[in-house]
This record gives C-alpha cells, sequence and structure tokens, in this order.
C-alpha cells in the first residue's frame, strides 16, 4: 500500500484485512517525513517514539481480535497551538519556545480514547495570526505544488503535511479562515465546524468568539470521521454546545442530499476572482448539478464590511488574550535579572515614574517574544478597545457583525424560499508566492476575504478541492467553499461525500 | 485614507500592552496601523442605530456546571511542571524587586 493512496477509511480496511500493521505505516510515515519536510517545512516536532508505542499497541488489540475503532492507529498531525501533553507546544512563537504541554486537549483525549497516533506537532503562523504561515518564528512552509509558494496559513503546516502525504490526516484551528484557505491552497479539505461544535479546551486562545478546531484531510469523507470523534460538549470549554447529529455525518442520504437548495451570493462572486479560480467555481457548480441539486442567486449585502468588522473584533480578542505571556510562566526568554531605569511612562497624559523590576520583564519578554504580526495585533487591539475610540471601532464593529449575521439568518430562511447550503470561493486567488504580501499586511489580511463572515456568523463551512491535483503537475490547487446552516455539518460534508464520488 | 497614529500614541498603545518596541520598529508599525485603521472607515458609513451589539459565536445560554467537576481539574504538581523554572516545591521566577 503506497501512503499516497492511504484515507482513513482505506488505512482501517487495510488494517481489518491485515495488509499492513500500524507499525508499519507509521515507520514509513516517519521515513517519508525525513525524507520530505527539510523542503516542506511542515513539522516542528516529530513524536516518533510515543507514535510507535501507540502504534504497537493498536496492533496488539487486532492480534487479540479485539474491536477497534475507525481512527484506531490512524497517523494525525496536530497543528502546534493544540496541547498534547508532554510534547512542546509552542504556537511557533519564541515567546513558547520552551514550553512543554501539562495536559491533553479535549479533542486530543478524545482521539487518544480512539486509539489515534500522533506523528507530530505542525507548523503555523504564530500564535494562528496569518494566511501564509510566513509568521512562524521558526521556519516557512513551502506549498507541496510549487515550493515557490506559500502553502496558506495559519493552518499551513497541517495542509502542507496531508497534501504532500506525511500524514493520513490532521487538524487546523480557524479563526477568520486558517483551515479552509490552507485546504484551499494545498488541494485538501477543511473543515471548519459551528461555533460551540468542537470544544477548544487545550487550543491556545486567538480570538475566543471565533476559534473553531476542525480536520484537515484528503476526503470529505475522512473530514466527517474526525468531525464525529471530535465534537461535542465538554464542561471545560463552556462554549462547547450540545447537539444530537443522529448518523447524518458519517451516512449522508443521497435523496435527501439531493433536495439541498444551494445560495450562490453574488457578493462573493465580484470581488476580483482570479481566473483560475473562477473557473474551478464554474467547473464545481457543474459537477454538483449533475448530482441533482438546484442552485438560486442571493445577496449577502454586508459582505463587504466582514473584513473591517474582523480585523477589529479579533485584534481586540488577541490583545486580552495574549496578555497571558509575559515571560514569567509557560516559557522564558533569557531571564537575567533585569534592572529597572526608572524612565518617566506616560498614561492617560499623566506621568509615572516606572519602578518595578517586574513590569520592565514584561515589557522585554513580550518585545523579544513576539513576532512582527504578533505585535501589530496586539497594539492593533489595545487601540480599538481604548478611551476614545472603542465605540467608533470595537463597538461598531460589534454591530456591524450582528449585520452580517442576519444576512445569513435570511439567506437560510426556509419560510421564506431560503436556502439549505451556499457556495463560495474560498479567497480570491490559488496559493500566491512567498514574500509577495509580506510587506504589506493589508493586502495579507484581504486574502482571508471569503472565509471572514462564516466566523463571525459562527457557521459551519468546508472547503474541498474542485478534482483530484495531482503533486508534481503543472495546475495549482483550487478549493469551493460550502457554508451550512448553524449545525448543519451533515449537509455540506454529505455534499462533499457524494462531490469526490463523482468520477472524471 | 490612512489613520495618523503619532509617535506619542504609539508608545501609549505601547505602554498599555506591555510590549516593548525597539525604535527600528516604530516607523513601519504605525505605519502599517495608520493604513489598517484608516482602512476600517467604511464602517462609518453603516446607519446601526439600532443594531444591538453581537459580542458572542452563536446562541449561549445559561446552564449549571456538572457535578463534581472541580475533582476533574489538572493537579497542583502536574501545572507546576509547566512553569519553567522551580527549586524544590517552589516556583522560580526573576527577581522582581529591588
Amino acid at each position: 500500500m503506497h501512503l499516497h493512496d492511504l484515507t482513513i477509511k482505506k488505512f482501517h480496511e487495510g488494517l481489518l484485512n491485515k495488509e499492513f500493521s500500524v507499525l508499519e505505516i507509521v515507520q514509513s510515515f516517519f521515513k517519508c517525513i525525513k525524507d520530505k519536510d527539510e523542503e516542506i517545512g511542515a513539522y516542528l516536532t516529530l513524536n516518533e517514539e510515543e507514535a510507535i508505542k501507540a502504534a504497537e499497541k493498536v496492533d496488539l488489540a487486532i492480534a487479540k481480535n479485539e474491536e477497534i475503532d475507525i481512527l484506531a492507529g490512524v497517523p494525525l498531525a496536530i497543528k502546534d497551538n493544540i496541547l498534547i501533553e508532554n510534547l512542546p507546544a509552542t504556537a511557533a512563537s519564541k515567546i513558547l519556545k520552551n514550553y512543554i504541554a501539562s495536559y491533553d486537549a479535549t479533542v486530543i483525549k478524545k482521539l487518544k480514547k480512539a486509539g489515534s497516533v500522533f506523528l507530530g506537532k505542525t507548523n503555523l503562523d504564530e500564535f494562528a495570526m496569518g494566511s501564509s504561515n510566513e509568521n512562524s518564528a521558526f521556519k516557512i512552509v513551502h506549498n507541496p505544488y510549487d515550493l515557490k509558494r506559500v502553502p496558506g496559513g495559519s493552518s499551513g503546516g497541517s495542509a502542507a503535511a496531508v497534501a504532500s502525504h506525511m500524514a493520513i490526516a490532521a487538524l487546523g484551528s480557524d479563526t477568520g479562515g486558517s483551515i479552509r484557505q490552507p485546504a484551499h491552497f494545498c488541494g485538501v479539505v477543511g473543515l471548519k465546524p459551528t461555533y460551540g461544535a468542537v470544544s477548544r479546551f487545550g487550543l491556545m486562545a486567538m480570538a475566543s468568539s471565533l476559534d473553531q478546531i476542525g480536520p484537515i484531510t484528503k476526503t470529505a469523507e475522512d473530514a466527517a470521521l474526525l468531525f464525529n470523534q471530535i465534537k461535542g460538549i465538554d464542561p471545560f470549554d463552556a462554549t462547547s454546545a450540545k447537539f444530537d447529529y443522529a448518523g447524518d455525518l458519517l451516512n449522508p442520504d443521497l435523496a435527501k442530499i439531493k433536495k439541498l437548495k444551494i445560495g450562490l451570493p453574488k457578493e462573493y462572486f465580484e470581488k476580483g476572482l482570479d481566473k483560475n479560480v473562477s473557473q474551478g467555481m464554474e467547473e464545481a457548480i457543474k459537477r454538483l448539478k449533475t448530482l441533482g441539486l438546484k442552485f438560486k442567486n442571493i445577496s449577502l449585502p454586508h459582505t463587504s464590511y466582514a473584513l473591517s468588522c474582523y480585523y477589529i473584533i479579533m485584534p481586540a480578542e488577541v490583545s486580552t488574550n495574549l496578555a497571558r505571556f509575559e515571560g514569567i510562566r509557560y516559557s522564558r526568554i533569557n531571564a537575567d535579572r533585569i534592572r529597572t531605569n526608572a524612565d518617566n511612562i506616560s498614561v492617560n497624559q499623566r506621568s509615572y515614574q516606572r519602578k518595578s523590576a517586574l513590569s520592565e520583564i514584561y515589557f522585554r519578554q513580550r518585545g523579544q517574544g513576539f513576532g512582527q504580526e504578533a505585535k501589530r495585533r496586539i497594539i492593533l487591539g489595545t487601540f480599538v478597545l481604548s478611551a476614545g475610540y472603542y465605540d467608533a471601532y470595537y463597538s461598531q464593529a460589534q454591530k456591524v457583525r450582528r449585520l452580517v449575521k442576519e444576512d445569513f439568518d435570511r439567506a437560510f430562511d426556509s419560510s421564506a424560499g431560503g436556502v439549505d447550503v451556499i457556495l463560495t470561493p474560498v479567497a480570491p486567488t490559488s496559493a500566491f508566492k512567498i514574500n509577495e504580501k509580506t510587506s504589506d499586511p493589508l493586502a495579507m489580511y484581504l486574502s482571508d476575504i471569503l472565509t471572514i463572515p462564516v466566523n463571525l456568523a459562527g457557521l459551519p463551512a468546508i472547503s474541498l478541492p474542485v478534482k483530484k491535483y495531482c503533486l508534481g503537475g503543472k495546475e495549482l490547487p483550487v478549493g469551493f467553499q460550502l457554508i451550512g446552516k448553524h449545525f448543519q455539518e451533515a449537509d455540506i460534508l454529505g455534499i462533499g461525500q457524494y462531490y469526490e464520488r463523482i468520477e472524471d | 485614507m490612512a489613520f495618523k497614529i503619532t509617535e506619542k500614541e504609539l508608545k501609549h498603545l505601547a505602554e498599555l500592552a506591555r510590549i516593548e518596541i525597539k525604535s527600528s520598529e516604530k516607523e513601519k508599525l504605525a505605519k502599517d496601523l495608520g493604513k489598517i485603521i484608516g482602512y476600517f472607515e467604511e464602517l462609518k458609513s453603516l446607519n446601526t442605530k439600532n443594531v444591538l451589539p453581537m459580542s458572542g459565536g452563536t446562541f449561549l445560554e445559561n446552564i449549571f456546571q456538572e457535578k463534581d467537576f472541580s475533582q476533574k481539574r489538572l493537579s497542583g504538581e502536574k501545572s507546576a511542571e509547566a512553569f519553567p523554572e522551580r527549586q524544590d516545591n517552589f516556583l522560580k521566577t526573576p527577581p522582581v524587586f529591588e
């Protein structure tokens, strides 16, 4: 069995038919990582010793003819902002360079229960802040389809690992598109679940009202399998919700899927899409029509305001969430004795003497520990929350957030002839070149313009490759986005599962 | 339209955020922030007079915490392991008083 052909489903069947052992496959993945990852840069930490132990445990269970979970032995890559006990969790930041996680995130606990194997922790933009993975403090990630291009971000390492067959599947996190955009750039599937569907306990918080953990996989079927395992209410995350998905996630009913009405919002198609992206959308729509799905043109009038709204709310939450990283707890950079230089600081036009060595430590550790983008967002968040600007920016953005959400509510309103699912491009372009946008943060932010509204509204959305792309081929992958109603992951995963069965 | 962040304002924001900004970073940071904040101007044209701010992700409702929840928490010993430096039973920090 070639690693290229492995999906979760095929891996499980292969195990049951004794075509290979978990250990054999896990060892081949590590060999593949050692051969290839130097040029890709997807992994920050490898977990070889523990992975082999976990693999042997599943092999033993198979040898004893015990029943195993469908995710048992599945070699996974985990984004490095999700905690696995006793492994480093750096979030690709210098400020956490020496941090070792002391507990498992809830999603990890659930996957361990199923017997999954963790190959290692994957690279990302520092604290998941970025759209190209170029904000990692340690190394950049190269797109497996063209090494001169970015894999997208922030879950760029996870998407590149799956695309280059260095893991069967991966977990990422999505605050404004960080699962879907890299999935689109790397030709894989990425699911951002409904806000609250998956526990965020053990995920380093970036913007708590927007963050969600989700799977990055080769197929929609695999995404459904992983999502099915990690979802659910968790007392450790007060925003997690209880929802009964019944059996719809894993066994979608074609008769039901065919009846879904798909909306095409005009605002998402007029944003200066690249030619290959608009061609990709036409192709996806054409293929979906062969399944018998019906389309309807709709409008989401506040779409163009979502970017501003997001880049106010997100940094505001970032500036508070990242306050905990002060260089005293978690990890520390060259913590020598710091002498204070008692200069004056000014707060609200009044001058104070800075006396404390403690605050001196904070300033220095954070100044050295955070990269450019993290600093920019923390300062921006501090600005929009500060007295005098709060109403004009933060408060106004929260109101606009409601308008964005109400656009979706109206589009999905079944009593008014609304649609069930919305189809859009994932980003205006395919993978862009390394360094193309690093000097202009605003240009970088604009690459999130089509994924952000979903997070503001808390909806589930999936990025699916338009067709099968070949590594080494000339074509850059293009994905399309399906947005579902709250907690209706079954709709978008169901369409995805039938879409990938359509023959070329 | 770019928004102007003065050097004084940037210094003030950095103080509030407890971040040391190197003098070599200042100019670009102020310029980038000005450009980003300038982009936000478009929001001012929207009439939001009767719109309630939306703060959370989706719907939230009040629920009771489950029984015995506190026992599931991480032990003190385990949490302390995450601290960068320790000596005997103490957490070691850089000197913070002079």
